[in-house]
């Protein structure tokens, strides 16, 4: 569904992706893990089209889509929620997740009707959410955040969802929740790239695992694989 | 307070209006792109002359409104092309520079194409004032009045209440994320200059049978926008409503006060104690974030 083959890309003259290869199959979840500033947002970044990469492919269901804009790439069935989860604050919670689906809803008038079963969807999933409809996002906790960051994602019906460090600064009860709603996404068919610094979490929910280090991927196998992988444990796993 | 007090707050609050549409304009570009058109004074009196021009064509005397404001659309999609997008894209502030030059141009195709010379603008609404409580106004000024207030209460309407409007404000609040859900920036740039000048053209077709149209109609107005669009803030539209009012009224108090020489003052005192106090105001949030 996700092929990126020996991709190249960095912010001005630093290059930070350095021939970064990955693979996510249709309904799994493939977990991209590795040290602060390997490269792992700026991978996400680049598939998302925010970064132009300067070599390198990237294949999103059977389509080039490497250059392309962000918002041409979105429309194409990725959808990216970003580190720091990046709301739009002064909007309400409905009104964020109403943006997600963008793409697919009338630009004017009855949009909301159009958008009603997805919303339904993702307020089953986080029923916080709802509770919180009419209020402005940026005012939401952490936590809350993040859950609309990714129900905003999902609104899409994306046929790839990336999702950057969905603990970062979260209560380990949160980061919990969070990760019973990956399984639960898994369980339903998603397919994800996850960045996540919890290695360990990561690689339980995971069908497949990157270890990226320096801009290139430096380790990948099945999670059972890597759990034994003596460099993994002692760089990742380490307790 | 009497009649006369009263009167003065309630003529100079009408025209404080128009310079809160004209500065409500700015906030429309401002909020997506953090630029403005500083050549928005001239767009201003190119659209009252595209549509004192369409009165004379023999067409139906209303079809300057659609016609001027259409005009107004074009005029700001083409600042956003020619002047703007290319700067924002560099992150240069080269922008300010550009709409200057384009507001420049403007003024000599104005006195190129009409002329030098101040024009009435005919109308066929009343000046005979009416009273109210003592107060006279005449229907003209509460056509005004009725523009401005309608034209905001519509964009802002459209900003809350459409999909498309909710997703400017999701550009304004930020522009990477919005990218990320399939909103194109870039078109929700050109929608907001478009929409700035279909703002400015209709504060020329309203205040231009009040004053007259010549090529220099608006570069008091629009340094008195500025000062209002200084004062309240970029992003409330209220704000610029209630600092538009209170600066009309001042200018016609200090006028019969102090002397109608005086005119010009209090816009210009508020805009040098708006950047005293807060001299990041208006745009040099958008430097000081690049440095
Ligand atoms: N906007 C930027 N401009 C310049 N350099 C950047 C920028 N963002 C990131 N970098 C650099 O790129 C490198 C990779 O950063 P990146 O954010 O991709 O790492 P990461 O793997 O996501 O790290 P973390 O786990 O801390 O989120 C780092 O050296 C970082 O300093
Ligand atoms: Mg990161």
């Amino acid at each position: 569904m996700l092929v990126v083959t020996d991709l190249y890309a960095g912010y001005g003259m630093s290059e930070v992706l350095m021939g970064t290869s990955l693979t996510v199959k249709k309904g799994t979840v493939v977990a991209l893990i590795g040290p602060n500033g390997a490269g792992k947002t700026t991978t996400m970044r680049t598939i998302s089209g925010s970064i132009k990469p300067t070599r390198g492919e990237i294949i999103l269901d059977g389509a080039p889509v490497q250059g392309l804009e962000p918002s041409y790439i979105a429309r194409l069935g990725l959808a990216h929620a970003p580190e720091g989860r990046k709301v739009f604050g002064p909007l309400s919670v409905e009104d964020n997740l109403l943006l997600g689906a963008f793409t697919r809803l009338p630009r004017f008038f009855g949009f909301h009707a159009k958008a009603a079963d997805d919303l339904e969807k993702v307020y089953n999933l986080f029923p916080r959410l709802k509770e919180r409809y009419r209020q402005a996002s940026g005012t939401l906790s952490g936590g809350e955040q993040q859950m609309l960051a990714i129900g905003r994602a999902l609104m899409a019906r994306p046929k790839v969802v990336l999702l950057d460090e969905p603990s970062m600064g979260l209560a380990p009860v949160i980061v919990d929740e969070v990760f019973d709603i990956i399984r639960r996404l898994k369980e339903s068919g998603i397919t994800l790239l996850l960045v996540e610094q919890s290695a360990k979490r990561a690689l339980e929910v995971a069908d497949y695992a990157y270890v990226m280090e320096r801009g290139r991927i430096a380790v990948e196998g099945v999670p059972q694989e890597l759990q034994k992988n003596e460099r993994v444990i002692a760089a990742y796993l380490g307790n | 307070m009497d009649h006369a007090v009263i009167q003065l707050i309630v003529s100079g609050a009408l025209m404080g209006l128009v310079y809160a549409l004209v500065a409500y304009g700015f906030q429309l570009t401002y909020a997506t792109s953090k630029s403005i058109n500083f050549g928005q004074g001239e767009l201003v009196m190119l659209s009252a002359f595209v549509s004192l021009t369409l009165t004379n064509t023999g067409l139906p005397y209303y079809l300057m409104i659609p016609g001027g404001l259409l005009f107004g659309v074009i005029a700001g999609l083409f600042v956003e092309r020619a002047g703007v997008r290319l700067a924002l894209e560099q992150k240069s502030e080269g922008w300010i520079l550009m709409t200057i030059i384009l507001g420049l141009f403007g003024i000599s195709a104005a006195e190129n194409i009409w002329g030098r010379d101040d024009r009435p603008f005919p109308t066929p609404i009343p000046t005979e004032p009416i009273q109210f409580f003592g107060v006279s106004i005449t229907p003209l000024e509460i056509s005004v009045a009725v523009g401005v207030v309608l034209i905001m209460v519509v964009i802002e309407l459209f900003k809350r209440k459409t999909l498309l409007g909710k997703a400017f404000e999701a550009v304004s609040a930020d522009r990477d994320a919005a990218e990320l859900m399939g909103i194109s920036a870039t078109r929700t740039i050109m929608l907001s200059y478009g929409l700035s000048g279909l703002v400015a053209a209709l504060a020329g077709i309203l205040v231009s049978p009040i004053t007259t149209v010549g090529p220099t109609m608006a570069s008091a107005l629009v340094l008195k926008a500025f000062s209002v669009a200084v004062v309240a803030g970029l992003e409330s539209g209220f704000g610029v409503v209630i600092v538009g009012l209170f600066l009309g009224s001042l200018e016609s108090l200090t006028s019969f006060y102090v002397g109608s020489g005086w005119r010009e003052a209090p816009g210009l005192v508020l805009l040098i104690l708006a950047l005293a106090i807060r001299p990041t105001g208006i745009f040099g949030k958008a430097v000081i974030r690049k440095v």
